[in-house]
């Protein structure tokens, strides 16, 4: 019972209200302590498997556990995009349209052949074109010898304007290692850089880490393609002296000295001159390559693995 | 909140990651980005608290990281972090507001951005501020759109607790 003498303070904030003992809640400054501690501690654990993750990208016990929760979480992947196959597929028909109105009439033409053959094709014929048509390069001249290929899916795309990677369904089980090339039948997309047991991380040609020795075709004239504006790409380090002109082809230099192999073989397609500057001040002329292979729709891939590697 | 709470929370994060990795990192909008998994942990948190945010965050991060084979750790820090100031907002100002979960998602697309921005940058590596102001208006509002199914989907899921089962640290004196 409340003594007489009690204010209206006391009656609002003094006195408790008493609860039945099951009614009881744990006392709210420890669940915030509680609450505080979990966080730090979640936050210390995600900062040391960075540390860890950066220190190690390519190699040690974590990486190899990554590895292998990615090859557990493959078959949700490979599930979530025959899912998503058909809704892509429209996406990527709506987008198609829009696109079509700023191309030039002979674009306009071909778009309109792969409308309606888009429109005709559901999404598993579009697969199996996709497959025929990497089956077709890795038997036609272009296609390296000494090599065979390892005929696999996109899985991941990249997350963000970091880093242009993507994740592909084939590892070192499949004979997959670090710096393995990676073609579509267009031609090359790029190397993979980091590989577990099922899945393998592949650095695009458009990702500003990228270099890839090459050769114009046309008039042997050798540069190094890096990434460029616009979804394109630069071949680099070519004199001002060399001749180079639009429409020229550039493929894969390959190894050159055999001390000092190259990641990729000579002649995979990259792509077609698109611009060539001039600068006088410039050491080097500026060659834009409009590359054969699309990096934003790709999906069935084939990576290029040394038939002398087991 | 039950463990039951809990394994749905998993569950809902669990498919939300593996959908963003695998189908809508691809769906580019005018260089924005819809991100289904930080709308999904927006619900969670702002549902389920800080301590749900902070833990579906981090091993949210943790599988969107291993199933893409990037650095390990990097989407789990600013998901966590993110997931645990989501959760306070739920728990203490915006509990009980409709507006609520467009506000945080809103808000937590720019903070998640530049989030991963400072992050590769301090390691040294490429951070592209630019592109990243280019796209964030176009992934808010893709985010916005995502809300609205998310947060019902996630909300008949996980119902909204009692006012009690909040961590207000609003403390009664005597």
């Amino acid at each position: 019972m409340a003594s007489r003498d009690r204010t209206a303070r006391v009656a609002v904030l003094g006195t408790s209200v008493q609860r039945s003992r099951n009614e009881r809640r744990p006392p709210r400054g420890r669940n915030a302590q509680l609450r505080r501690l979990i966080l730090v501690g979640l936050v210390l654990a995600a900062l040391a498997l960075l540390t860890i993750s950066f220190r190690s990208p390519t190699s040690g016990a974590l990486h190899d556990a990554q590895g292998y929760g990615a090859s557990a979480l493959r078959p949700f992947e490979v599930a979530a995009q025959r899912v998503a196959r058909p809704f892509r597929d429209a996406y990527g028909y709506v987008s198609g349209l829009t696109g079509a109105k700023a191309e030039n009439a002979k674009l306009r033409r071909e778009i309109r052949e792969l409308r309606a053959q888009a429109t005709a094709n559901e999404a598993a014929a579009s697969r199996a074109a996709e497959l025929s048509a990497l089956l077709r390069f890795e038997q036609g001249r272009s296609y390296p010898k000494d090599f065979r290929p390892v005929n696999t899916t996109v899985i991941s795309f990249p997350a963000g304007p970091f880093a242009q990677q993507v994740t592909i369904a084939a590892g070192t089980h499949q004979g997959l290692a670090l710096n393995t090339p990676v073609v579509t039948a267009d031609g090359l997309i790029g190397r993979v850089t980091n590989v577990g047991p099922t899945t393998a991380q592949v650095t695009l040609l458009n990702d500003p880490d990228s270099a890839v020795p090459s050769v114009d075709v046309t008039h042997h004239v050798v540069g190094l393609i890096r990434h460029g504006p616009r979804g394109t790409l630069i071949m680099d380090r070519v004199a001002k002296e060399q001749v180079i002109e639009k429409d020229d082809v550039v493929v894969t230099r390959g190894t050159v000295d055999k001390r000092y192999p190259d990641f990729y073989p000579y002649g995979v397609p990259i792509g077609k001159v698109q611009q060539v500057g001039r600068s006088d001040i410039a050491t080097y002329l500026t060659v834009e390559v409009a590359p054969y292979a699309r990096f934003d729709s790709l999906d069935a891939v084939a990576a290029l693995v040394p038939t002398n590697r087991k | 909140m039950s463990a039951v709470d809990g394994l749905k929370a998993a569950a809902l994060l669990f498919v939300a990651a593996i959908l963003q990795v695998s189908v809508f990192a691809q769906a580019r909008v005018l260089s924005g980005r819809p991100d289904l998994l930080l709308v999904t942990l927006v619900a969670v948190a702002l549902l389920r608290g800080a301590l749900f945010g902070a833990l579906g965050g981090f091993f949210a991060g943790l599988l969107v990281d291993t199933a893409t084979l990037a650095k390990l750790g990097l989407t789990s820090l600013v998901l966590t972090l993110a997931g645990y100031w989501i959760g306070r907002y739920g728990e203490t100002t915006g509990r009980d507001r409709a507006h609520a979960p467009y506000l945080s998602v809103a808000v937590i697309t720019v903070l998640y951005s530049f989030g991963v921005l400072l992050v590769h940058f301090v390691l040294g590596e490429r951070a592209p501020a630019g592109a990243i102001a280019r796209g964030l208006l176009p992934s808010i509002v893709l985010n916005l759109i995502l809300t609205g199914p998310v947060y019902w989907l996630v909300r008949r899921l996980l119902r909204p607790l009692d006012r009690g089962d909040y961590a207000t640290e609003v403390q009664l004196l005597g």
